[in-house]
């Protein structure tokens, strides 16, 4: 099975020879290091462990307030309030986590994402029916089998980001972390529209994300 | 089976939070439909929740932790999120539901011409229009140009322009330049999402008067 269409492009031929080194180990290792936060939540929903829950805070609200800060500045501004809201919401909701479904920082990380955009519109006084939650929908349970191969994927995906040159890993820094459109990180660094979308797209390529969409 | 998808840049700034309300709402619509790009979304997220991991931790003072502490027990807000529903079922999607508040025929339709009814419905996105489009058998929309993108989701039936055929849950998304004629297929209506970042002008004049768009835009 061949992995990628053969490409002229001479970043995407240095990212190839190092894209194989057995996903086995890659998983392993991820996995390893996800448990131990995936685990605490699972006692935090069972248990409703409060010590379990100070672990998790001094963990992850660090980033959710560093999350908060990358944002626009009216979300900024709002960054203790942020931490608050997504903390709690982590306490409230913990017995909906699915260990199988999504490693304890992935669901963590939406959930921030969620209630920052949510708190965006409200600050801007957006009138509408409609919150987060409602249009990132959590997906139903998945076939155990596509469940494993989405951890393996999501592990793959966390590996090869790290290896992305600089130029891509900016951009996609600028989308996900600060919350930018494509035009307004192609504004930001003064780069044509055209250039951020085709430094995605080979980002995409290289993630192995979305190889036959334009 | 779903044969069109959203583009690169739309499914990354939807994952990522970016997209504007309407356009999200087009999307998470196609996610329902689309188990491919439902898997797309999720590695998106991973991505993401990679990026979020290895940022430089921020500092938090103590007395969040005890604020939060002392909330923990506080109950929570009711909330009824919506599950992804069965894309089997004849139901329309949960989202598109709730932003009906009902079914279809309890919307108020405009009628554009004999072939074509427009609801419009309230997202709160203050700079997209988001409207129900009902294109009877066989009939057309009419020729028409727009401002800015235009995103189209099929609902239900199928509808062909120039370009193509667009069944249940096919995603399109037109540029300014494009005009199109959409045209139902014979054998039933079909009803489609559409949001448009500006207002949508059809070319024959008379359409003009009937635009509940340019009315929109005058109040």
């Amino acid at each position: 099975m061949s992995e990628l269409p053969p490409e002229d492009d001479p970043e995407m031929q240095a990212a190839q020879p190092s894209r194989t080194p057995g996903p086995n180990i890659q998983v392993n290792a991820e996995g390893k290091r996800d448990d131990e936060w995936s685990q605490c939540l699972q006692v935090i929903a069972q248990e409703r462990d409060r010590a379990a829950f100070g672990r998790l805070f001094k963990h992850f609200a660090p980033l959710v307030k560093a999350f908060a800060m990358s944002g626009s500045p009216l979300a900024a501004s709002h960054a203790d309030e942020l931490v608050q809201e997504v903390m709690l919401k982590v306490w409230q909701k913990a017995d909906g986590y699915n260990p199988r479904k999504a490693a304890a920082s992935t669901w963590i990380y939406t959930i921030a994402r969620n209630c920052r955009t949510d708190m965006y519109r409200r600050l801007q006084k957006f009138d509408t029916p409609l919150a987060a939650e409602d249009i990132w929908v959590e997906q139903e349970e998945e076939e155990p089998f596509v469940a494993v191969q989405q951890r393996r994927n999501a592990a793959r995906v966390r590996e090869m980001l790290t290896q992305l040159p600089q130029e891509q890993a900016q951009i996609l820094a600028k989308v996900y972390m600060e919350g930018k459109s494509h035009s307004e990180v192609a504004e930001d660094l003064q780069l044509p529209l055209g250039t951020v979308k085709s430094r995605v797209r080979l980002a995409m390529q290289k993630l192995q994300i979305m190889t036959d969409q334009r | 089976m779903v044969t069109h998808h959203p583009d690169t840049r739309l499914l990354n700034e939807f994952a990522s939070g970016s997209l504007p309300l309407a356009q999200s709402v087009a999307i998470s619509v196609h996610l329902h439909f689309c188990d491919h790009c439902k898997r797309q979304v999720k590695a998106l997220q991973d991505m993401g929740a990679q990026m979020f991991d290895t940022l430089e931790p921020a500092e938090v003072d103590d007395s969040l932790l005890d604020s939060v502490l002392n909330h923990l027990d506080d109950e929570a807000p009711l909330t009824y999120q919506s599950k992804a529903s069965d894309v089997d079922s004849d139901e329309s999607p949960v989202l598109v539901q709730r932003l009906m508040n009902g079914d279809y025929q309890d919307l108020q339709w405009s009628r554009i011409n004999k072939a074509l009814q427009i609801a419009r419905l309230r997202t709160g996105d203050p700079k997209h229009e988001f409207a129900l489009y009902h294109i009877k058998a066989g009939g057309s929309i009419p020729l028409h140009t727009h401002k800015g993108t235009e995103l189209t989701l099929v609902l239900e039936g199928s509808f062909s322009d120039e370009e193509g055929v667009y069944q249940q849950g096919d995603f399109l998304m037109r540029d300014a330049e494009d005009q199109h004629t959409p045209t139902a297929s014979k054998t039933a209506d079909c009803i489609c999402i559409g949001v448009l970042d500006a207002p949508i002008r059809f070319k024959p004049w008379n359409y003009r008067l009937l635009n509940p768009f340019l009315q929109l835009q005058a109040s």
